[in-house]
């Protein structure tokens, strides 16, 4: 017995000679592997947001469009992530850069693990791509229904190099902004500001759907052609977001990502019920798209001010979001903008307004704590930190909307942006891809259009 | 126009020889009727527009009466009365009414009568409905017409439904119901329908549980105001920004007064005239009375104003005001009548929730 257990050991010690030596890990390496393990699981839950855009683009527009518009998701993100490991990432975060770009690190080849402790670059990476990935799919909200597969194809190249990483430097990468003490946690700027100003571009340059309105300029309603799946993507972007809002404090650190989250989920909460009420008061119904946007908007507003502010203030963020969100809505289908995904108002308007919050809202004592920036004009009585924050929104914004204009513009210039009203009739599905999303259902109707 | 013009148009519909003679009068009718909207009194242009209508119904069964005589299948065997329910039950068609109409006729005397009688009102029913088509007067979509037997039979099987429809408290049940309260005699037997309205009432006052349901469905229509007091326009499509008088205003407040008018047993079935009963009955106060008078006279003129004259001379009307013809004066009248048509489902929710 004793002579079988000291084979066994000593063939132990054979496969695996590090356990002779091995110690006990360092405080430092242990509370790297955990910031590295949270990071990177707040990674996971950035990049399965994607699977809530799927659902949220898919559910809010027609069937014959479905396989289009969830397939295509799939591509932008492969590419995306290409042209980000490429390019991307060396603007944003690139250590040879200056206050308005960062440079270097193209074709990103990272340490293999972490160095002297730090996070991972690696993981850093995984993380940061998922966030350029969300800010791309929020733009595709704009263009939904319409476009060219080829224009996904461009535009992702254009956006992930040219316009997010830009704003991304200014902000988190030791750009101007964040010089200045510019606050936005998790990105309602940085993230969605950007995309729904692309997309406002793209729907701009696009013109609206075909049958969107009316020759007298009233609007016809384009009901989403499943409600269901736009309703469980926004349960998969409220649960995706806590890697978002959550994961950015980028470390264990005291637990704070637990306050972070518990924001998250009261801004959130806000938004969703003060927009179904909002509906309800008005319209004399309670509209279920609208209480599905109120949630999102609160999300977004509170993603800013996640880390900088109250648990009461968080409550009043997401029900100001859930109302702005109902009116803006209204607002952009009166100036006859045709905004199928509804990102103009639930990415830009909550944006603005998650963003401008910190200015009101921050407390000196978390601002502190984050070290960004100052607390807001209710805690300290200053209006520094709001102009701050509307200065950052206001020069950000003006980027993001005039570079996307001219590259849209070129791109309508040289290679066209829309298919043709056949194809746009047809259906995305069949004239991009050659294949519905919904076969037995559409089979007979294309066969009618074809005759 | 003149009376003694008036008094002759109402004397060639009663001349006219076939359904083309009547959609002639019918359309200058149109004319002459859109023409006077603008300085004419709601009532007394609802009366006289009511007036041509019943004439044509009258009309058109009298022809069919003819129609089948001359088809060899003699005169009607039996007293009958032809019904209409609606707007006409309730003397409130606007110009572009479709048709909801019953009939009922004296039991007959025995087996072989009763065939006789099925057969001959069933022929009466459809011709007369074909005659008003022809007249320009649209089928009811749910088929409520004296063509259908479900509402064309003897007074004894009338009856026999009521019955049912009294035990079933179903929605349906509870829908048919309400249709026969607005029930008014047109032509023939006026002792017939007032025989089976006495069945209608007797039975209603034994049956709060349909008095419950009758209520369900009276307040099913919600009135155009939102919380904040704002009109509650379409949102999209080609009405975008326009107001949906017929369900939003004129059905909500037709609803609640037919419903006090039940619950006082009033057999009266315009809704104006239910409301001056109701304050002779002391359910409601002079004040209330002129009030809602006034609120339901505005509707009234307003459900007339959707009426459209399209590119052929045709008339359409769906039911909803476009914003442009509403000046900012009626605007505000609107909103205060509808903030009455509210008040006033409150009250009646409350009053009949009270009583059972």
């Amino acid at each position: 017995m004793v002579k079988k257990s000291l084979i066994s050991l000593v063939a132990l010690l054979v496969l695996f000679p590090a356990m002779a030596f091995a110690e006990d890990p360092s405080a430092g390496t242990l509370n790297m592997g955990l910031n590295a393990l949270w990071v990177m699981l707040a990674a996971i839950l950035v990049l399965l947001m994607q699977g809530g855009f799927i659902l949220l683009e898919t559910g809010s527009t027609r069937m014959k469009n479905a396989g289009h518009v969830a397939g295509k998701t799939i591509f932008t993100v492969g590419l995306c992530s290409l042209i980000y490991w490429a390019v991307g990432y060396g603007i944003a975060f690139g250590g040879e850069g200056n206050s308005f770009i960062g440079w270097g690190d193209f074709f990103l080849n990272p340490a293999k693990a972490s160095v002297d402790n730090g996070l991972p670059t690696t993981i850093f990476f995984m993380f940061q791509l998922a966030f350029a990935a969300v800010s791309l799919s929020i733009a595709w909200g704009g263009f939904a229904e319409r476009a060219k597969l080829s224009v996904y194809l461009i535009f992702t190249v254009l956006f992930t190099a040219l316009i997010y990483p830009v704003i991304s430097h200014w902000i988190w990468g030791g750009g101007f902004l964040a010089k200045d003490g510019a606050q936005d946690f998790a990105g309602s700027t940085v993230v969605h500001l950007t995309g729904a100003l692309a997309a406002f571009a793209g729907t701009v340059l696009l013109k609206p759907r075909i049958g969107k309105f009316n020759k007298d300029g009233s609007a016809n309603e384009i009901l989403g052609h499943n409600q269901v799946f736009t309703a469980l993507s926004v349960l998969i972007l409220w649960v995706g977001w806590f890697g978002f809002n959550a994961g950015s404090t980028v470390a264990i650190g005291d637990g704070f990502f637990g306050y972070v989250a518990f924001n998250t989920q009261l801004g959130a909460a806000g938004g969703a019920v003060a927009a179904l009420l909002i509906s309800w008061a008005v319209m004399g119904k309670a509209d279920i798209g609208t209480t599905l946007n109120g949630a999102l908007a609160g999300l977004v507003a509170i993603t800013a001010s996640c880390a900088f502010v109250d648990p009461w203030a968080a409550v009043v963020i997401g029900l100001v979001a859930g109302v702005l969100v109902f009116f803006s809505a209204r607002f952009f289908e009166k100036i006859k903008v045709d905004d199928p995904i509804f990102a103009m108002s639930v990415h830009g308007a909550a944006g603005i307004w998650g963003t401008l919050a910190n200015g009101i809202f921050a407390t000196q004592e978390l601002a502190d704590k984050v070290a960004v920036g100052r607390g807001g004009l209710i805690d300290t009585g200053s209006w520094h930190q709001l102009w701050v924050q509307l200065e950052s929104v206001v020069i950000c914004g003006a980027y993001v909307l005039v570079v996307s204009f001219v590259l849209l513009g070129i791109m309508k210039f040289v290679m066209g942006l829309r298919v043709t009203e056949e194809q746009e009739i047809a259906g995305l599905d069949l004239s991009e891809h050659g294949n519905y999303g919904y076969p037995e259902q559409l089979k007979k109707a294309s066969q009618n259009i074809q005759a | 126009m003149t009376d003694l013009g008036w008094q002759q148009l109402l004397q060639s519909i009663s001349n006219a020889d076939n359904a083309a003679g009547l959609r002639r009068i019918r359309e200058s009718v149109h004319d002459i009727m859109i023409s006077r909207l603008p300085q004419q009194q709601t009532e007394p242009f609802y009366g006289e527009l009511n007036d041509v209508h019943d004439a044509m119904v009258r009309r058109c069964i009298w022809l069919a009466q003819k129609e089948l005589a001359r088809l060899g299948k003699g005169n009607p065997p039996v007293p009958f009365a032809y019904l209409l329910f609606g707007s006409g039950g309730r003397m409130e068609q606007t110009l572009l009414s479709d048709q909801d109409s019953g009939m009922i006729y004296a039991d007959p005397q025995n087996e072989a009568d009763a065939v006789h009688c099925r057969d001959y009102f069933e022929l009466l029913g459809k011709e007369t409905v074909q005659l008003l088509l022809m007249a320009g007067y649209p089928l009811c979509e749910g088929n409520v017409l004296s063509s259908n037997p479900d509402w064309c039979s003897s007074a004894s099987v009338w009856k026999a439904r009521l019955g049912e429809w009294f035990r079933e408290p179903a929605w349906e049940a509870v829908r048919y119901l309400l249709i026969v309260a607005d029930s008014r005699c047109v032509y023939g037997s006026a002792e017939l329908h007032a025989d089976m309205m006495s069945h209608f009432y007797g039975d209603i006052l034994s049956s709060p549980l349909i008095v419950r349901r009758m209520l369900d469905n009276t307040m099913k229509h919600k009135v155009l105001l939102n919380v904040f007091g704002q009109l509650l326009k379409e949102q999209y499509g080609a009405d975008a920004g326009s107001l949906d008088i017929k369900y939003g205003a004129y059905i909500p407040m037709v609803n609640a007064v037919r419903m006090l008018a039940i619950e006082a047993n009033l057999r009266e079935t315009s809704t104006l005239g239910r409301i001056r009963l109701l304050e002779q009955a002391g359910v409601v106060t002079a004040e209330d009375a002129r009030e809602w008078m006034q609120t339901f006279r505005l509707f009234m003129r307003l459900r007339m104003m959707t009426t459209e004259k399209l590119e052929g001379g045709q008339f359409s009307t769906n039911g909803k005001l476009s914003a442009r013809k509403l000046s900012k004066e009626m605007a505000e009248e609107l909103k205060s009548g509808l903030k009455l048509g509210k008040k006033l489902q409150r009250r009646v929710y409350r009053h009949t929730m009270g009583r059972l």
